[in-house]
């Protein structure tokens, strides 16, 4: 299928695009990193474009739905979502050192996607909603912020390390400052998680008017309000007591673990509703 | 007195144990190691299996723990009450501070103030102050908010604010937290949950509840008039759909078809497709006909009954396809005459003279498959839902409002310096979001101090 050689393709951008920013980080060439953001922009654009040809394909073959039904389509989309946000983050704070901590989870998550079956299947009847939609989208919106927050986390705690060593130059030399890496831990949880929040709510929803009740501790309901718990920890240690830098850099890392517990962990290893759990 | 006074700080401490925000991480992270244990021991198994899985000895600790009903054992509901107790407390103690800074704001800056800023640029200007005062509140209106201007013994104070909002947008998430568990109680002692599985043709008027051994007389009754199940090319299963009635004093008075995903709702009760099942044996129609068109008798088999056709012989069923070799639905049948062999073939439903073919004295047609079916429902009452509903669309906004807007505050002082000039103060304070503040800042540092009188 054609959506899914595009896909093939998207992995490999992602990957020259990871290779690219490590290889400018340590290379201290901005050119490589300048051809990186190229690269992810061609990502981007071929990315979308396979998810609108699985989407056009789906309907020829009859089964019309929007693909983010199964473990490969969510995985992709997961990667789509983080692509788009790192290229929001590096175009508005300017740097493209992020790229080598973001960019290697997109990749990461494509290698992970090939290893799953690929074909458009047909919808089971309790999937058919348009609760999907929103459902879906919004949970890999709060995650993709995640993921980039727990990439800038690790970056903040190697800077800080450096720093406190009294080390300058070197790989994160050319990171931006301890101040605006802690910024950004912060900043990318506080726009994931409106969208986490929206995501479960939209999924009570879907579950309310799919068989009568809005939260039935299934385990991947309790996980995603697991995520949501530690992340309104972070906010309230951050806002409320000033957890800055290291300890704020650590609790988005755990956060990001437990989100991706709670995105593969629960199917893999608990057992529950979700489309994806035996697939 | 003495007593008193005592009474007073034991209540003050229990005050800040309630208020303090070491509960509320406290009763956070309980809450998610609870769940996680939640999550790893299966919730609400039969004991057999349990038995598989733990050891008595386990399996005794673990129910003196309620851990395998825990969600719903006393000490998570008491966690549950702390935290919803925690952000009353919270609320009731900080609201009012937050409501007085809001409603009396400092807009004067006096040096205590000044010192206590992280914002502040200072500059002389040649110039009358009253002047001034008026220039500069023109340009703070363009470049931040309109200031309220006051004056006080030959000094000028300039203040605006923006984003006042942010201060509240904590209460309305910590609220609408509450309010969704009020909800959910409401929904837990007015509503109901429970199921019905109904054999087409058949109606229900009592629904058992889940879990328990009560039943819920509805007040009306609802039949099944048919059920059916759609497949893809592939067989999968594509919906499941029955065609109910609500019928009431003995009237049809609702008549929907529902599907999953697709409820039907009368007077608060909704019904919910959830799963079906066969209800007793299938059978297939045979249709027997003559040849030259005449006499014709239909026929109803059951699997592994035969059914005399007069003056031809027996037949039986004994197998069906859903799809025959693309040519569709399909039933093998075995006739037998007497004194021939007993003889096997397949009726087509798509093909009705398709029999003709043994050239005999009667053919055979199939006309269909009577699967009788169970729908199986899932009815819920739940008049707390659409509170649940009121309290997730304020947690939403209320998380917007906290995190993206912040209340930001400039002020300026306009004072008569010992040159003759007129010494200005800008300084500004945010209560989030220090670092866009900051830029902003900056710029209309720039902007005031470009002012022209």
């Amino acid at each position: 299928m054609l959506n899914v050689r595009l896909f093939d393709l998207t992995t490999l951008l992602f990957g020259v695009a990871s290779v690219n920013y490590v290889a400018a980080l340590y290379g201290k060439k901005e050119t490589i990193a300048r051809i990186g953001t190229w690269v992810c922009i061609a990502a981007a654009i071929v990315s979308t474009a396979a998810i609108g040809v699985r989407w056009a394909e789906s309907y020829k073959m009859g089964i019309g739905r929007i693909p983010v039904t199964n473990l490969y389509e969510s995985l992709v989309f997961f990667a789509w979502s983080v692509n788009l946000f790192y290229l929001a983050v590096e175009w508005k704070y300017k740097s493209r050192t992020f790229g080598a901590f973001v960019m290697p989870i997109a990749f990461g998550t494509m290698l992970f996607a090939l290893t799953n079956e690929s074909s458009i299947q047909p919808l089971v009847p309790a999937l058919q909603s348009y609760w999907l939609h929103a459902h879906v989208i919004t949970c890999f919106v709060g995650y993709a912020g995640f993921a980039v927050s727990a990439g800038v986390a690790v970056m903040f705690l190697m800077k800080a390390k450096r720093e406190e060593r009294k080390v300058t130059g070197g790989v994160v030399g050319r990171f931006p400052s301890t101040k605006v890496l802690d910024d950004l831990v912060y900043k990318a949880i506080v726009w994931g998680f409106p969208f986490l929040t929206a995501g479960i709510i939209t999924g009570a929803a879907w579950a309310n008017y799919a068989w009568g009740t809005y939260w039935s501790w299934d385990p991947k309901e309790t996980w995603s309000l697991i995520v949501w718990l530690v992340y309104a920890a972070f906010l309230h240690a951050r806002v409320t007591r000033g957890w800055h830098g290291r300890r704020a850099a650590i609790l988005s890392i755990i956060g990001f673990l437990a989100t991706i517990f709670c995105y593969l962990g629960v199917n893999l290893v608990l057992s529950g509703l979700h489309s994806y759990g035996g697939a | 007195m003495a007593d008193a006074k005592h009474a007073e700080s034991l209540m003050d401490r229990v005050w800040k144990f309630f208020t303090s925000l070491k509960l509320a991480i406290f009763v956070i992270i309980f809450l998610a190691i609870a769940s996680i244990i939640g999550t790893v021991i299966e919730q609400n198994q039969p004991l057999e299996k349990y038995r598989q899985i733990y050891t008595d000895g386990t399996i005794r600790l673990f129910e003196k723990l309620s851990l395998f009903d825990m969600y719903h054992s006393w000490w998570f509901l008491l966690l549950l009450v702390l935290f919803t107790v925690n952000l009353i407390c919270c609320t009731v103690d900080r609201l009012p501070r937050v409501v007085r800074i809001v409603r009396n704001p400092k807009t004067t800056l006096d040096e205590n103030l000044e010192k206590s800023l992280g914002f502040v640029d200072r500059w002389k200007k040649k110039g009358e102050l009253a002047a001034l005062a008026e220039t500069y509140r023109a340009a703070m209106g363009g470049a931040f908010a309109r200031p309220r201007v006051t004056e006080n013994s030959g000094t000028f104070h300039l203040y605006a604010e923006k984003g006042v909002a942010s201060r509240f947008g904590v209460y309305v998430t910590h609220i609408s937290i509450i309010i969704i568990f009020l909800g959910a109680i409401v929904g837990n002692v007015l509503g109901f949950k429970g199921y019905a599985n109904i054999v087409e043709g058949e109606s229900v008027r009592r629904i058992p509840t889940r879990g328990g051994t009560n039943h819920v007389d509805l007040g009306f009754s609802v039949r099944c008039n048919k059920f059916w199940v759609e497949y893809y090319p592939n067989g999968q299963p594509k919906e499941y759909a029955s065609d109910l009635s609500v019928i009431e004093n003995g009237r049809e008075v609702l008549r929907k078809t529902i599907e999953v995903n697709d409820p039907l709702q009368y007077k608060g009760v909704w019904f919910y497709q959830a799963s079906y099942g066969p209800a007793g044996a299938s059978t297939v129609t045979v249709t027997v006909s003559n040849p030259d068109g005449g006499q014709r008798e239909t026929i109803s088999l059951s699997p592994g009954r035969h059914a005399e056709i007069s003056g031809y012989g027996k037949i039986s069923a004994v197998d069906y396809r859903p799809d025959f070799q693309g040519l569709g639905p399909a039933l093998l049948v075995v006739l037998e005459k007497p004194g021939t062999q007993p003889a096997q073939f397949w009726l087509l439903k798509a093909f009705p003279e398709f029999d003709r073919q043994r050239k005999d004295t009667r053919y055979l047609s199939f006309a269909g498959l009577n699967e009788i079916f169970f729908t199986g429902l899932q009815v819920a009452r739940d008049p707390g839902v659409n509170i649940v509903w009121l309290g997730c669309a304020l947690m939403v906004i209320g998380i917007i409002i906290a995190f993206f807007l912040s209340h930001q505050r400039l002020w300026i002082r306009l004072s008569r310096g010992g040159d003759g000039r007129v010494e200005v103060v800008l300084a500004g304070s945010t209560n989030k979001n220090r670092l866009a503040f900051e830029k902003k800042f900056e710029k209309i540092q720039g902007d005031m101090k470009a002012v022209k009188p």
